[in-house]
């Protein structure tokens, strides 16, 4: 195996560029053939490398700066995979082929090449989207509706603070946020303890709820009428991915019409009482943390109504005290919530002998046994 | 042809058993192996874990196992992966094959050496000693305050520090160790431009931790001290800041992706030429990429905090934009080097070929996350997952197994069998992309990261039960890769010292090569002294002279 000084058969240009710039047509149709592959596969519809049609005028931004991006990368894809395996198949050793190939070590105007035009791709594409990113980051100054999220562990509390409303989740699905389409929604995060992240898919858009900061976004929802589900992003402890909410919008007429009625119907609710009338024997309930009540079982008298008080010491998150059967179905939901630092007494109705469980409806973890005989 | 004589008289008047030697070696090539046996034992498990992860998310609402066990199995998954496999494999390989390379006797500090290394397993029971004690951490592998803080997470998460600070140290110990060998001990006439690829790789690495992992190891002690002496380091409501412990973790964390991928890289450009019978194209463009990456790489740390709103964005972006071009370099420069080369197909090469065409997914996912608006839809989303693991399992992964494959016969003398080392390759190479690629469509439909459970009602089913599928035909490819190692160590020793036709210095010395490796070195004139040796360094010169567009040879 030794290498032999003229080799027989390469031509000029071989010995010199491993790459010519001049070159083969096999080489040429290779390259077009790729960019045309890449073509195909970007316009030939694959949607699924594709986030959904995006619910804001934000996010039918970053879905057009997606696609901007897109075309680089799957021409870029294309190409190297296609020299890769050109490579592969057509620079195989072949039996009895013991000669040593043309030993080049590099191509000073090749690494320029492929280092410069690649710089240039770079710059082009974070200049489109610094640009996109002001448009997303742009908050006029009067937005039309304001509103407050607050998560905690395990849930979400969605505030409209020029309507005095004011929505926490109580359920797996976790509570619904009432939006204006074609208004300026200004959406202010909270975090009552660690980090979350509101998240809506469609909104192909999310932001960190940090405690100690107050991170805040615009939101121009295109449709009314239309539903969108919500959850927590990021890791937050064992309910995590329990912490779900849905986004409802609706027309701005509708809208009004909504938190007339909501505001109604919160003046007829008799505010929370910090203790309310007893009815029956008394049992005692805390809850220290978002894991678990302090006390795992509780008993009391079949046929026969009963109050449970439940005092909530958890910074930062409600409780309540909701029943339900061995098959899952809710027989009781304690109502209002008891607030961080209150006591709020639940009068249950007489139930039946049996083993329940009973749990909080804002944490469906925290559970406990419920014993009636 | 002049010889330099380095090793000292090593032949040994005593005995011991093979327990203790192995036990007590300060022989960089035991303890290189020492290495990727500890790495691999720790990748079965945490391979293990990540078999639960993919078969709890198998089916929507499945709930094998609870909220709280899945938030521990990927914590561990990733933690074990990265800190006991990923690096320490890394380690493993510079330590066996850095020394050899460069043609010195052993490391520069061996007892040093030996400490690095026993801290690894150390930690490692720390680690998972948690589930003894109450449970495991499980913050995730990111650890983020106030999640991590006292009031939300048990002890696992303290047992978790711990075990991070040894680790820490251990590879901080042995990166000054690389240093100091490759700066040092190179033998006569090996200029820092004579250097293999994989040392330079192996020298910006350590480069990399001894600036990154101190600033880790400061965060995890602040964490410490908040959590058990009543500290405010991350806590709001004293004064302190949830995001300085991302600032931290993530000025670690960044560059950490290139810790675990350079090496990597190393090994394909020492293992892509040797199969395509051709020097590496561009070894001075590589090695400025080299340097490029490591440097730019503590720039672009708050890109992995672009939806915190507190991060100066168009400055990460543009940084995080412009690190892709020396990855692109590099890729362009591999694939010229198998240009009009000779290429052949062992095993080795093939897993290089794997890398390449898996890695590159890694590569341009990525790249479209460094735009802030893109990354506030991906962000946290599987789209991250697909990167990460593209990047890990695609480029690191396949590079590690393209190092056994390649210097299994120098450390044993004998050669892996390449039929079950191609089933490997081939199983391993679909699973990944079964497994893997199907998480970007996940992310577009916006399915976040780290759930236990998903709605049936999300549309998210059939891709997940895709990519368990594929997750057990990555874990059916391990089978074959074990059988291969057992049946060649039971086999003869016949590899030969040279197996591959080889460039490099390790190539020149006996398979496994005697304590304190060389008896001779071929004279060392450009980055491939063996070569030289074989084929005459004159051919070389002749060829250059011959054509003006060819880039000067290196000596």
């Amino acid at each position: 195996m030794r290498y032999d000084a003229a080799p027989t058969g390469s031509s000029k240009c071989a010995r010199g560029l491993p790459l010519s710039l001049q070159w083969s047509p096999r080489v040429r149709s290779l390259v077009s053939g790729a960019a045309l592959a890449g073509l195909a596969l970007l316009l030939g519809g694959c949607s699924a490398l594709y986030p959904p049609q995006a619910a804001t005028s934000q996010g039918a931004d970053i879905r057009t700066l997606y696609s901007i991006f897109m075309v680089p990368m799957i021409v870029i894809f294309v190409l190297v995979e296609g020299l890769i395996v050109w490579s592969v198949f057509r620079y195989r050793r072949r039996s009895g082929d013991n000669e040593l190939p043309v030993q080049t070590h590099g191509n000073n105007y090749l690494e320029i090449t492929w280092t410069v035009l690649p710089t240039i791709l770079v710059l082009v594409l974070f200049f489109i989207s610094w640009q996109t990113l002001n448009k997303v980051e742009a908050q006029p100054a009067n937005p039309d509706v304001i509103v407050d999220v607050t998560g905690f562990q395990w849930q979400w509390t969605f505030a409209y603070p020029q309507y005095d409303l004011s929505y926490t989740g109580i359920a797996d699905q976790g509570p619904v946020l009432v939006l204006p389409a074609d208004e300026v929604v200004h959406v202010r995060l909270h975090s009552a303890d660690v980090i979350h992240s509101f998240y809506v898919p469609d909104f192909l858009f999310k932001e960190d709820v940090i405690p100690g900061q107050v991170n805040n976004f615009d939101l121009n929802l295109k449709d009314a009428g239309v539903t969108y589900s919500g959850q927590c992003a990021q890791l937050c402890g064992m309910g995590h991915s329990q912490m779900r909410f849905t986004v409802q919008t609706m027309t701005p007429a509708n809208f009004q019409a909504w938190v007339q009625a909501e505001q109604a119907k919160a003046r007829a609710t008799p505010a929370p009482a910090a203790s309310g009338q007893a009815a029956g024997p008394t049992l005692q309930l805390s809850a220290s943390n978002t894991t678990s009540f302090d006390e795992s079982t509780l008993t009391a008298v079949a046929g026969q109504p009963f109050t449970v008080q439940l005092t909530n010491k958890t910074a930062g998150a409600p409780h309540d005290f909701s029943i339900k059967d061995s098959t899952g179905k809710v027989l009781f939901t304690g109502l209002p919530l008891a607030q961080p630092g209150q006591t709020v007494s639940y009068s249950v109705p007489a139930l039946p002998a049996g083993t329940y469980t009973f749990f909080c409806s804002v944490h469906p973890n925290m559970t406990g046994t419920l014993t009636v005989k | 042809m002049a010889t330099t004589v380095l090793a000292p008289g090593s032949t040994r008047t005593y005995r011991r058993s093979a327990l203790y030697e192995w036990l007590t070696t300060t022989d960089h090539k035991k303890i290189g192996i020492l290495y990727l046996t500890n790495s691999f034992l720790f990748f079965l498990l945490a391979g293990s874990l990540a078999l639960v992860i993919r078969t709890n998310l198998a089916l929507p609402e499945l709930r094998l196992v609870d909220a709280t066990t899945y938030n521990q199995l990927f914590t561990m998954h990733g933690t074990t992966m990265i800190f006991l496999v990923l690096m320490p494999f890394l380690a493993g390989l510079g330590n066996y094959a850095v020394p050899l390379q460069v043609g010195a006797a052993d490391m520069a500090f061996p007892r040093i050496n030996a400490l690095s290394f026993w801290m690894l397993p150390l930690g490692g029971v720390l680690l998972f000693s948690g589930y003894f004690f109450g449970g495991v951490a499980a913050d995730g592998w990111t650890s983020y305050s106030p999640l991590a803080e006292a009031k939300y997470s048990g002890s696992g998460t303290d047992l978790w520090i711990v075990a991070l600070l040894l680790i820490g140290t251990s590879s901080i110990l042995s990166s000054i160790n690389f240093l100091a060998t490759i700066f040092k001990l190179r033998a006569p006439g090996m200029t820092l431009l004579r250097m293999p690829v994989f040392v330079w790789t192996v020298m910006v690495t350590s480069l990399l931790i001894m600036l990154a992992t101190p600033v880790f190891t400061a965060g995890v002690f602040m964490l410490y001290i908040d959590r058990n002496f009543g500290g405010a380091f991350f806590d709001p409501a004293s004064g302190g800041n949830p995001l300085l412990w991302q600032n931290l973790f993530w000025f670690f964390g960044h560059p950490e992706v290139y810790i675990l991928i350079l090496p990597a890289m190393g090994v394909i450009s020492e293992v892509i030429p040797v199969f395509s019978r051709k020097p590496i194209f561009g070894y001075r463009a590589f090695i400025f990429a080299t340097l490029l990456i490591g440097g730019l790489g503590f720039s672009v740390w708050a890109h992995h905090m672009f939806t915190t709103g507190s991060v100066y964005l168009p400055f990460f972006s543009l940084m995080t934009s412009l690190i892709g071009v020396p990855t692109g370099i590099k890729f362009f420069n591999w694939i010229a080097t198998m240009w009009r080369g000779k290429l052949t197909f062992a095993t080795p090469m093939l897993f290089a070929v794997g890398f390449l065409s898996t890695f590159l997914v890694g590569g341009l996912d990525g790249a479209i996350l460094a735009s802030p608006p893109v990354d506030f839809a991906l962000h946290d989303t599987y789209w991250v997952v697909a990167h990460l693991h593209f990047v890990f399992f695609g480029g690191t992964m396949m590079g590690v197994f393209a190092a056994i494959y390649y210097w299994f016969p120098k450390m044993f003398g004998a050669r892996l069998h390449e039929g079950l080392g191609k089933i490997h390759f081939v199983l391993m190479l679909v699973g990944a992309w079964v497994t893997f690629f199907p998480m970007h469509l996940l992310g577009l439909e916006g399915m976040p990261r780290r759930i236990a459970d998903y709605s049936p009602a999300a549309g998210w089913n059939d891709l997940n039960t895709i990519e368990t599928i594929g997750s057990f035909i990555i874990a059916a490819s391990v089978l074959p890769f074990m059988w291969n190692v057992f049946v060649t160590l039971r086999g003869p020793r016949d590899a030969g010292d040279d197996p591959w036709d080889g460039y490099t210095l390790e190539w020149a010395t006996t398979s496994p090569p005697p304590p304190y490796n060389f008896d001779h070195l071929p004279p060392i004139r450009s980055e491939r002294p063996l070569f030289d040796l074989k084929y005459g360094h004159g051919a070389r010169r002749a060829i250059a002279a011959e054509s003006a567009t060819v880039e000067g040879t290196h000596s």
